[in-house]
């Protein structure tokens, strides 16, 4: 029970909202890039890459009872959006396919700033919760003065 | 001899108020995650334990993991607020009341220590005899 792991927890977030930033400038930067990887000699495009997270208590069973405050939260994994590529009429493209086709990125630049958005306004939160958290310790080096 | 009343009383005070802000910070910190529910601490459930303590009554364990009813001293009870969903996806941390609980507790916790700084000096003041 000590007021580190508070910010441990804090902290925890700071890492994942750094990552889900990561992954939206990522999806970004890659909203069209069609030849992302060669799968049987013909290019895909960019998949859309979003983080999955978890709750991960920093506790294990034995000390569950008396720790089970301390949630803080990792990243489980990037998966891929598997909403399929659209297919934008483009013939003079050089990936285009003998139609005239080109698969586009399955990214929405929209969808794409509202995840920042949201990563930033999580991540203020978080700094928050981290600065109140340090104030609490300060102050607790007082008693006693 | 030192430890007088109100210093342990303000000791349980900091105590639940360590908890109640871990609390936040795991319910800030899960502000984005699926099937998150939102978690608070009680002080009522930390005067019933105090009362609890105070005319002990014994429980009987059947099995080992099971926890005896007056918990240990000063544990506030931390609880999940099952019902009520805030996001749509299952998640249920209100950040706003987040963040004026935070402030709220902050403000607890000072004038606590500041309490308990003060009581100390009354016992400086008492070692010195008044000068």
């Amino acid at each position: 029970m000590t007021m580190f792991s508070s910010m441990g927890v804090s902290g925890s977030a700071l890492t994942l909202q750094r990552l889900r930033m990561d992954v939206a400038a990522s999806n970004i930067a890659n909203a069209e890039t069609t030849r992302a990887e060669l799968v049987d000699g013909q290019w895909q495009p960019y998949q859309r890459k979003m983080v999955v997270q978890e709750s991960m208590p920093f506790s294990t069973y034995l000390n569950k009872a008396e720790n089970q405050l301390n949630h803080g939260v990792i990243a489980k994994g990037i998966v891929n959006d598997e909403t399929p590529a659209s297919l934008v009429y483009d013939p003079l493209h050089p990936d285009s396919n003998e139609d005239g086709y080109v698969s586009k990125p399955n990214v929405e630049i929209a969808r794409e700033m509202i995840d920042i958005t949201s990563a930033t306004r999580s991540y203020e939160a978080n700094v928050s919760a981290l600065q109140a958290s340090k104030g609490m310790l300060m102050k607790a080096l007082e008693i006693g003065r | 001899m030192f430890t007088t009343s109100s210093i342990g009383a303000l000791e349980e005070a900091i105590r639940f108020s360590t908890a109640k802000q871990k609390a936040i910070s795991s319910n800030l910190a899960n502000v984005d995650t699926p099937n998150y529910k939102e978690q608070s601490v009680s002080f009522n459930r930390v005067l019933e334990q105090t009362e609890a303590n105070a005319s002990v009554f014994q429980s009987k364990q059947t099995d080992e993991r099971h926890l005896h009813f007056p918990l240990p001293s000063g544990y506030p009870h931390a609880s999940h607020n099952k019902q009520g969903q805030y996001n749509h996806n299952g998640n249920s941390v209100d950040v706003d009341k987040q963040m004026t609980e935070m402030a709220e507790n902050q403000l607890y916790y000072n004038a606590v220590v500041d309490r308990m700084t003060s009581s100390f000096q009354s016992l400086e003041t008492a070692i010195r005899g008044g000068r």
